[in-house]
């Protein structure tokens, strides 16, 4: 898992990191890719676009986020790191950013690694290998 | 031990803060507590109370409410032998002292900072759970900037009186201030 701002080469490092693998784009793939593709980048547009849907519909995919770790359990999830502001006056912006870091930290905790990168830098903060 | 937390919205802090004091806790007869701060206004934060009233059920936490006025708690902390405190969380805190009618209003920072002193002297350990608020650009008004401002003045003075701070970052500890 690779997380940290947005801009800050997350996806560069990670390419460099997986050159072989197939990335799907959480903000405009199809919700079914999570299930097979080699990576994921923009996961946060990714739950986002769920969240958005009609709400059982929605649901069904956030989900699956929480189960990613067994249903494709050698995906890199790329993710812009967010919460770190003022609660938002908007409810569903704040159900959003609630969201996405209770399934980011779900996903960390599965995860055999995870890299935060900032300016282009990256750190392990887990690493399990 | 006094031991700061901090981290974005939904990255595991409160789990990690209570699990820590609870792994502080070596005494028999160490009374935990817990310093609730969230005012229920509405449904909304009515249903965050009941979430971390649920995480914490269990660990044997005894809950005292606190929203304003940290320091007046020092009395009820003192009959009991012997304490260890989570004050959970300054953002909540902060927020009521600047915007709620008996709240310290301009003196926000330096009651704050008073009363979890106060609380450090009395507890045997202190877990203090604050929050990222200053990282994140969208325009916002004086008064949250003013907020920003005073929340940023109470993490680093905390964090200066802090053994050992601590980021969490998705659940994960990223040590800040190590414990020396």
């Amino acid at each position: 898992m690779i997380i940290g701002g947005s801009f800050q080469g997350k996806l560069e490092y990670a390419k460099k990191l997986y050159p072989e693998i197939l990335w799907a784009d959480g903000r405009d793939c199809p919700y079914d890719e999570v299930r097979t593709c080699g990576g994921i980048f923009h996961l946060e547009a990714y739950i986002r676009r769920i969240m958005k849907e009609e709400e059982d519909y929605g649901r069904k995919y956030l989900e699956l986020l929480e189960e990613l770790g067994s249903i494709n359990p050698e995906i890199v999830v790329i993710s812009d790191e967010i919460g770190y502001g003022l609660v938002p006056p908007d409810p569903f912006e704040r159900r959003y950013r609630e969201t996405a870091g209770r399934i980011c930290t779900r996903l960390a905790s599965g995860a055999e690694q995870v890299d935060r990168v900032v300016c282009g830098i990256a750190v392990t903060i887990k690493n399990k290998l | 031990m006094i031991h700061l937390i901090t981290g974005g919205s939904g990255s595991g802090k409160s789990e990690y803060a209570e699990n820590m004091l609870c792994r502080y806790q070596k005494e028999e007869g160490e009374q935990l507590i817990y310093i609730a701060t969230m005012f229920p206004y509405g449904e909304e934060t009515k249903r965050k109370i009941r979430r971390h009233q649920r995480m914490r059920r269990g660990k044997g936490f005894e809950t005292i409410e606190c929203y304003t006025g940290l320091s007046d708690l020092v009395d009820t902390l003192k009959e009991y032998d012997s304490v260890s405190v989570l004050i959970e969380c300054i953002s909540n805190l902060a927020a009521n002292e600047l915007y709620m009618e008996e709240g310290a209003k301009e003196r926000t920072a330096e009651e704050i900072l008073t009363g979890t002193e106060a609380v450090c002297r009395i507890a045997r350990n202190v877990v203090i759970v604050t929050n990222e608020v200053c990282s994140e650009g969208f325009s916002c008004s004086t008064e949250m900037i003013h907020y920003k401002q005073v929340m940023g003045e109470i993490n680093c003075c905390l964090a200066k009186r802090a053994d050992r701070v601590t980021e969490v970052v998705y659940g994960i500890a990223v040590e800040v201030k190590k414990d020396r």
